[in-house]
């Protein structure tokens, strides 16, 4: 998976490094930014109130 | 480059030849190569992205809603000191941005705003908020008997009452508001409760031992430390109230 990415790449070893930079951040930025808050709700670590339900 | 450039090289001669049992091994074997790889890298990039999520969950959720906490107790401040200048001015004070600041010494974290509500949403922002929803609270500022009752994270988004097991009988939590310290001391605490224990919110709470209407403030939040299996309750009691002075000078307990 990550091989085929890697070969995949464009340019020379530097280059790819770079843009598989580029591409962890993304995928990180994707994740803090819609991933993890649409997902914490649903996980029980989180809940400090008491109620009926 | 080199090797794949040798089994495809391999392959296409392998193909068309007659013995079939090397090639069709190989190619078979290769398969469950590629297979084995790509979920050993799914496992590697699950154990990751976990990884990441406690790093979300711990310190980044924080950071967010201490900015969010920060942003929202300055609009309160100004909105108070803008009050103040025009005393007959339009009293229309924006309480959506928070009612006041919680202050407890014992837990070492300054000052916390309290909001309305205790949804999600509210409390992701870093601040403690009152209980409208299973039972209201009373506020301090009605002057009525009753319950002020808070929640507030214990973990992440703020983490506002991380350290509520530092509080011990007799400490001090203090609440600000725009002209009044309500100074409560804790009388009570309930260092573990069923999630469905509305009665601690009550407004005389009986579980504390008090049979008597009176001012009492209830701190509830999750524990143990990073889940959410049981709630932590804190109970205090209004020992006076101060005028806040021009200086908003805090009251003995803070200094």
């Amino acid at each position: 998976m990550y091989g085929w990415i890697w070969r995949h790449l464009p340019g020379n070893a530097w280059v790819k490094a770079l843009l598989s930079l580029v591409l962890v951040v993304a995928v990180v930025y994707v994740l803090f930014q819609y991933v993890f808050p649409w997902a914490e709700p649903l996980l029980p670590f989180n809940d400090v109130t008491v109620d009926n339900q | 480059m080199a090797a794949t450039t040798e089994t495809d090289h391999e392959e296409h001669t392998g193909t068309p030849g007659e013995p079939p049992a090397v090639p069709r091994r190989r190619g078979r074997g290769r398969g469950l190569a590629l297979a084995v790889s790509v979920f050993g890298e799914l496992l590697i990039t699950a154990g990751l992205v976990l990884g990441l999520f406690v790093v979300y969950s711990l310190w980044w959720t924080n950071v967010m809603a201490d900015r969010a906490a920060d942003k929202q107790g300055e609009k309160v401040r100004d909105n108070w000191a803008q009050d103040r200048v025009g005393p007959g001015g339009p009293g229309a004070l924006d309480t959506k941005a928070g009612i006041g600041f919680l202050h407890v010494p014992a837990m070492g974290n300054g000052d916390i705003l309290v909001e309305k509500g205790t949804s999600m949403k509210v409390l992701n922002d870093g601040v403690a908020g009152y209980y409208t929803d299973p039972v209201k609270a009373t506020l301090p500022t009605s002057g009525k008997a009753g319950n002020f009752s808070l929640a507030a994270h214990r973990d992440g988004h703020g983490a506002k009452f991380h350290n509520i097991h530092k509080i011990e009988k007799g400490d001090p939590i203090v609440f600000e508001t725009k002209d009044k310290w309500f100074v409560y001391k804790v009388y009570g605490i309930l260092p573990e409760t069923s999630k469905y224990n509305v009665d601690v919110l009550g407004a005389v709470p009986k579980e504390s031992g008090k049979t008597k209407a009176g001012h009492y403030i209830t701190l509830t939040t999750c524990t143990p430390v990073y889940t959410s299996r049981y709630r932590y309750v804190v109970w205090g009691e209004l020992v006076r109230t101060e005028k806040v002075d021009s200086e908003r000078t805090p009251p003995k307990e803070l200094r």
